[in-house]
């Protein structure tokens, strides 16, 4: 049977067209050119020379290297399981409409709108051993001070922390959706006598898993590609105790090494990938809240 | 929106961006693009501004040089680097850090090969160290331009009260000034492990090291005894003798400790004598710069580095190329050099006869014809890599996390022989 040609082909290609340009120049070609890139000895001057998995082997048994991808997975678990449980901790409270819950709401997303850098030197002026507001709790305990960022059993921690500590994205991300849970069914689980921490959990959670797992892949996408703030913060020290993927190809490309830089990338694509797939195979089962639409 | 209003915007908005280079095109004017540093609130602008000025207007209708300002060093670095790999020059004109990493740039076919232009009276004019230093495989295609010797700096109010009347000149009398200006209730020293290279601490390891394994240091291996006895004095010192937050901190805190009197001694280069936070100071005046006490038997060499090189973009185009040179020889013209000298404070590659009235700066100049030789600091000598690694070890090797030897092997892994 002859199919039929569609009457909109010319103007769906038309409309395609330059987000398919996009896509490629800014997508598909720097994609291309790092895998490229990686499999080569290039230093950024001059010809690329083929040396095959090379890079890749070099990095994987560089110690620093490991290390960023111990605390790029560290940061992504941070992400995942401490940021958005408690997003959805304060989701489900204002989902309740609490006296003062829209101020709450923006109070909450505000730091979203403030400048990462701005963001960190609050919290590196809060760290700070001489003059940081915990070390002033501290020495209201009778604690000694403590430099958070310059020692590497505390560094880590303190910019996770910084970091899981913002969570009006997911939050905006849950609540919406929240909110759209039909009154209904709580009405019903009241009139079964159900206690509202019973309807949270038998009602709420259920009907919101399929938003958490996207904040979730979310939230451990971010971990594991993180960079700004540890990099303003520590620069990925001391003794590279808070480096990361990112930091450690951003230094890469500072010591004209691209080639291995490129193998960086190409490993943070792979990881990231594999911990998106991962979430989503785990927890991303059918969203009831998409059954209940159909 | 109606026709003629359209039609109107358009033609505004050609007036605007096209038609001066379309002019320009026609009337045989050379645009050259030069992406500066020295714009801003940099020491060096007002001179830049003045000389790039004075050569547009005795060039009208011939060349013009425009200034892209471009504020922000480390995203300068990353435009000279990505746009190399990329493929195009950074600009016309541009400057870069000549050191063991940057050198690497030289192979680029997009910077002009100044060689056979940089000859007579040009190249007479220029100390010739500093071109030794900018010459790779018989290549000049960067221009020394801005040299600096990295000394340290006293605040001398702060050590008179502590009982300490003159820099140190041996290192039991760094020891003991240390101790008095502890005792006195003050941190004796800035420094740090933060940024790329642990700007302040490299300096004073710089020294150290120098001093223990002569001029030529940075040959030897990094795991020698004069890297590990170096090491040694650094842990020292940042055990007893410097602040709370030394380990993490960046230039900026360092520099800030002494700037509001937290600290007494300090390490930099001569551009650092031109802000105007250090001149507000109550104890500016009092500020004296000293080679750092030998702590090694070679005695008498000052660490200095080429802090930055003037490079052009590479063209096919004879007159482009020769208008890019007029430029270059009009910027280092050593009366142009005086002008940079005494608006900065900064030093040049460039022999100016310039005779600085400022206190501080005279004493930069005299630290400098005073020195029997210069040597390179580490970050010039060794590059990016190895630096990165000193600045981010030299936190663990201060915590005790690792020994000194264990600090110095870490550091010769990354050097790139």
């Amino acid at each position: 049977m002859k199919k039929r040609r569609n009457p909109n082909a010319l103007k769906i290609a038309l409309f395609l067209a330059p987000v398919l340009v996009l896509f490629a120049a800014f997508f598909a070609y720097p994609f291309v050119f790092t895998i490229a890139a990686s499999l080569t000895k290039w230093r950024g001057i001059g010809a690329m020379r083929f040396i095959g998995f090379g890079n890749f082997g070099k990095l994987l048994g560089d110690q620093t290297f490991r290390l960023a991808i111990r605390n790029n997975v560290v940061w992504a678990l941070a992400s995942g399981f401490v940021q958005v449980p408690l997003a959805v901790l304060v989701a489900l409270i204002l989902a309740r409409e609490p006296r003062g819950w829209k101020v709450l709401r923006t109070v909450y997303f505000l730091p979203n709108v403030i400048s990462t850098v701005a963001l960190a030197m609050v919290w590196t002026a809060m760290y700070n051993p001489q003059y940081g507001a915990l070390n002033g709790l501290r020495e209201l305990l009778g604690l000694e001070a403590r430099n958070w960022l310059g020692d590497p059993a505390t560094a880590l921690p303190a910019v996770i922390l910084q970091g899981v500590l913002y969570i009006g994205y997911f939050m905006i991300i849950i609540l919406a959706a929240a909110m759209n849970i039909p009154r209904e069914l709580y009405e019903a689980a009241e009139i079964d006598g159900a206690t509202t921490l019973q309807q949270e959990f038998r009602i709420t959670l259920p009907m919101l898993r399929g938003s958490i797992v996207t904040a979730m892949t979310l939230a451990m996408a971010y971990g594991m590609r993180h960079f700004e703030a540890t990099y303003l913060m520590t620069g990925g020290g001391p003794a590279y105790s808070t480096t990361t993927m990112g930091i450690d190809l951003f230094l890469k490309m500072d010591a004209l090494r691209y080639s291995e830089a490129s193998a960086a990338g190409v490993i943070l694509i792979v990881l990231g990938t594999v911990v998106i797939v991962g979430i989503r195979r785990l927890l991303g089962r059918t969203d009831p809240m998409a059954e209940a639409g159909q | 929106m109606k026709a003629s209003i359209r039609r109107t915007l358009a033609v505004a908005a050609i007036a605007l961006f096209a038609l001066p280079a379309m002019l320009a095109a026609q009337s045989g004017e050379i645009v050259l693009k030069w992406p500066c540093i020295w714009v801003g609130k940099d020491s060096k602008a007002p001179a830049i501004a003045e000389i790039v000025d004075s050569f547009n207007k005795a060039n009208a209708g011939k060349i013009r040089v425009e200034v892209e300002p471009q504020p922000d060093y480390n995203a300068y670095e990353q435009k000279v680097r990505t746009s190399l790999a990329a493929g195009v020059a950074p600009g016309d004109i541009f400057t870069l850090k000549l050191n063991a990493t940057t050198k690497e740039f030289y192979g680029s076919k997009y910077i002009m090969d100044l060689t056979k232009d940089f000859s007579g009276s040009w190249k007479a004019s220029f100390d010739s160290g500093a071109v030794a230093q900018s010459t790779i495989d018989g290549k000049l295609k960067t221009l020394p331009f801005e040299t600096a010797v990295l000394p340290i700096w006293y605040n001398m109010d702060a050590m008179r009260k502590a009982g300490v009347s003159a820099p140190p000149a041996t290192m039991p009398e760094l020891w003991t000034a240390l101790d008095k200006l502890k005792a006195s209730g003050i941190y004796p020293m800035s420094q740090m492990t933060g940024d790329t290279n642990a700007w302040t601490s490299m300096i004073w390891f710089s020294h150290f090291a120098v001093s223990f394994g002569g001029a030529k240091v940075w040959e030897k291996p990094f795991t020698d005894k004069a890297f590990v006895e170096s090491a040694k004095l650094m842990q020292r010192i940042f055990k007893d003798y410097t602040t709370p937050d030394a380990v993490g901190a960046g230039a900026g805190v360092s520099g800030g400790h002494f700037l509001a009197g937290r600290t007494a001694i300090f390490s930099n280069g001569p551009w650092y004598a031109g802000r105007a936070d250090l001149r507000a100071t109550a104890f500016f005046p009092s500020v004296t710069i000293a080679a750092a006490p030998p702590a090694g038997s070679t005695k008498g060499v000052m660490i200095s580095r080429l802090q930055a090189n003037v490079a052009a973009g590479e063209t096919k185009d004879k007159n482009r190329r020769a208008a890019i040179v007029s430029f270059l020889k009009y910027l280092t013209a050593p009366e142009n050099i005086s002008k940079l000298a005494q608006g900065s404070g900064a030093m040049f590659a460039v022999k100016s006869g310039y005779v600085p009235t400022d206190a501080l700066q005279k004493q930069f100049y005299d630290i400098a014809a005073a020195s029997k030789t210069t040597a390179n600091d580490l970050e010039a000598a060794l590059g990016s890599e190895a630096t990165l690694e000193f600045a981010q070890q030299l936190g663990a090797l201060v915590l005790g996390n690792i020994t000194p030897e264990q600090f110095c092997a870490l550091v010769e892994k990354k050097i790139d022989r």
